[in-house]
């Protein structure tokens, strides 16, 4: 058979793998946007800032360029008038120059394009200040004529225009690298807005995602929810319902074992008369035979003879054995419906008091079997019904004293604990133990487990049961044949009364 | 019992082997009394009431009680014996029954039954109480009913 596969119909599971890894991609992703416009923003500015170093330089090229221009302009104005303003001027301007010049050879020192031009710039103004200086101190002293004459042939124009053409070539440099600096901001600029346009487009992605995902999980958990509350309502309806059947069978239950236990005993008398009688009556037909044997032995054949003495005691022996003990399992039951229609009366009861009690009242048991009973105090109080817990632990240790190991002190110990609203109380013992397929089993009416040597007919703990289930509560067993038994009961810290449990 | 005219044993029980062991025992005990035995009580409040043998036209009586009876409650015809109207309210009535209920018990003491026994499964129990009942029966008085 060909298998179709079909691929949208993802499994829950399948589907939320494919949730949870693409939210992951979405993030990542996310970050690693939020990573590159970090990055291109700082490369930005780096940009910004040599852009800005660019100006810086024009600026200082251009600062000393209007200074020697002002230095040649005040020497020939000097040398032309004998202006004092010119001098004035000039030394004003002489005085700029070094620094201007420091700060272009500052400023280019990264670029080593812009070294030679400075190292000839330089070059350039010592010498033209050299002879400017000559040129002033010429006409300070009184010689113009002189000074303008040797202007003529010192060379000094042309080393002024050979400064121009350096700072012109500077300036190229300098608008070249601006051109190349900003083309570069342009790009890093773009690259930013498409690396902020794709961050925006995965943010929409990973939100849409989400919101498709908890508009899922929304839906589902609501849906969820109303099916839970649905069925916690059916549910409780059930336990009501569920709670009344009960009630209703067990008195059912309890109805039933009376009457069969009670019509069962008007049957059982007549048995247990009537084999009296005949018992009675036997006696005078034994003593009967006897004369007969004495007096005319031949009409007493064997088979009388049987009969009389040991056939029919030996049969009515065991009709009176059986029907004792058939008395005793009928008022078991008789006992037991009857406890379950006894009206349960919670009170507060000082569990300590209590053990101390049932000891008190098994104390000749215990010192004929030389077992002694021990409380691991404290031992929690609890509110229930006085008779039934006295019933229910009076029958554990006294099991427990009486299943003793052969030839083992028997040592019972009685302990307790909270556990929220309930009470956890343990009858351990060193007895004989219980084989674990009969832990169930010894609970039930009329069965016992292990070696038959005590006396008894299994009804001790089918009555412990069921007072401990009427208690609202519930018992186990933990043993192992041969190491003790320990029987472990669970019941409600406090009792509510039947019929106050509604409502 | 009253010696000028001899008490009528009226026994209601629905059991018939009962019925033998309690007249057997009661024999036993050195009752002679006449004893009328009824396995329901329809018939065991005919004879009662309107029997002209009966203990209501006819002299005193004791009623030996059992309170599960086929057509109804022992307890029925102990109200109807007791009742204000009736002729025979003041003829002793032991209940000898099964039940061991302290619930009955009250109810019949409540209704005005004069003595509860319970009938032991154990035989020698049993014959032992109803000697003991044989016994008390030839020592109490019983008054004649209304006229």
């Amino acid at each position: 058979m060909k298998r179709v596969l079909n691929p949208i119909a993802l499994s829950d599971r399948q589907f939320n793998w494919l949730v949870v890894a693409l939210m992951s991609v979405g993030f990542l992703a996310l970050i690693a946007a939020g990573a590159a416009a970090a990055y291109v923003v700082s490369r930005n500015q780096a940009q910004t800032g040599w852009v800005t170093h660019t100006y810086e330089v024009e600026r200082g090229i251009f600062e000393y360029r209007l200074l020697f221009e002002r230095i040649e302009t005040a020497r020939r104005g000097y040398m032309l008038t004998q202006q004092p303003s010119f001098l004035q001027s000039y030394e004003e301007a002489s005085v700029g120059v070094p620094r201007a010049l420091a700060r272009v050879r500052r400023l280019t020192a990264d670029n080593p394009a812009q070294k030679r031009p400075v190292a000839r710039l330089e070059q350039l103004d010592r010498a033209q200040k050299e002879l400017a200086d000559e040129s002033v101190a010429l006409v300070r002293s009184g010689r113009a004529m002189d000074a303008l004459r040797r202007f003529g042939v010192d060379g000094s124009i042309a080393i002024v225009r050979e400064m121009r053409r350096v700072t012109d070539r500077m300036f190229a440099e300098e608008n070249r690298l601006l051109a190349l600096r900003e083309a570069e901001q342009v790009r890093t600029g773009r690259l930013f807005y498409w690396v902020i346009g794709v961050a925006a487009l995965l943010l929409l992605g990973v939100a849409a995602l989400s919101l498709v995902v908890i508009r899922r999980y929304v839906t589902e958990l609501g849906r969820s929810q109303g099916a839970l509350r649905q069925l916690n309502e059916g549910l409780e309806d059930a336990v009501k319902t569920r709670t009344a059947d009960l009630q209703r069978a067990n008195e059912e239950i309890q109805r039933f074992a009376y009457i069969v236990s009670h019509d069962l005993r008007s049957p059982l008398v007549n048995v247990m008369g009537f084999t009296a009688e005949l018992k009675a009556a036997t006696k005078p037909l034994a003593a009967l035979i006897d004369r007969a044997e004495e007096e005319a032995p031949h009409i007493v054949d064997e088979e009388a003879r049987l009969a009389a003495r040991e056939d029919l005691p030996e049969a009515i022996g065991f009709i009176r054995a059986s029907t004792q003990k058939m008395d005793r399992l009928i008022n078991a039951i008789l006992k037991l419906s009857r406890e379950g229609r006894r009206v349960i009366t919670p009170e507060r009861l000082d569990m300590a008091a209590l053990i101390e009690g049932i000891r008190g009242s098994l104390a000749h048991r215990l010192d004929a079997a030389g077992a002694e009973v021990r409380v691991d105090m404290p031992l929690p109080a609890i509110v229930s019904d006085r008779v039934a817990i006295e019933q229910v632990f009076s029958n554990l240790i006294e099991n427990a004293v009486k299943y003793a190991a052969p030839g083992r002190p028997g040592v019972v110990e009685v302990r307790g604990r909270r556990e929220g609203p309930r009470l956890i109380y343990e009858v351990a013992d060193n007895g004989r133990g219980i084989d674990p397929k009969d832990h169930e089993r010894v609970f039930d009416l009329f069965r016992r487990s292990g070696v038959q040597d005590q006396p008894g007919e299994g009804i001790g703990l089918a009555h412990v049961r069921a007072l401990v289930y009427r208690l609202g509560g519930t018992i186990g067993v933990e043993s192992q044949l041969g190491s003790g038994a320990t029987f472990r009961v669970v019941l409600p810290a406090i009792l509510v009364k039947e019929g106050e449990r509604q409502s | 019992m009253n010696g000028q005219q001899s008490v009528n044993i009226v026994m209601v029980e629905d059991d018939e082997g009962h019925a033998r062991l309690i007249e057997k025992n009661i024999r036993r005990a050195g009752i002679s009394n006449a004893i009328r035995h009824f396995t329901d009580g329809t018939s065991a409040l005919d004879y009662l009431f309107h029997h002209p043998e009966g203990p209501a036209a006819n002299g005193p009586a004791l009623v030996l009680l059992d309170l599960n009876l086929p057509d109804m409650s022992g307890t029925d015809i102990l109200v109807r014996l007791k009742e204000d109207t009736s002729p025979l309210r003041r003829t002793p009535v032991v209940v000898l029954t099964t039940t061991d209920d302290k619930v009955e018990i009250q109810r019949c003491y409540d209704l005005g039954c004069n003595v509860y026994i319970t009938k032991p499964v154990d035989y020698e129990s049993f014959a032992q109480a109803i000697r003991q009942l044989g016994l008390f029966l030839s020592v109490i008085q019983v008054p004649d009913p209304e006229e």
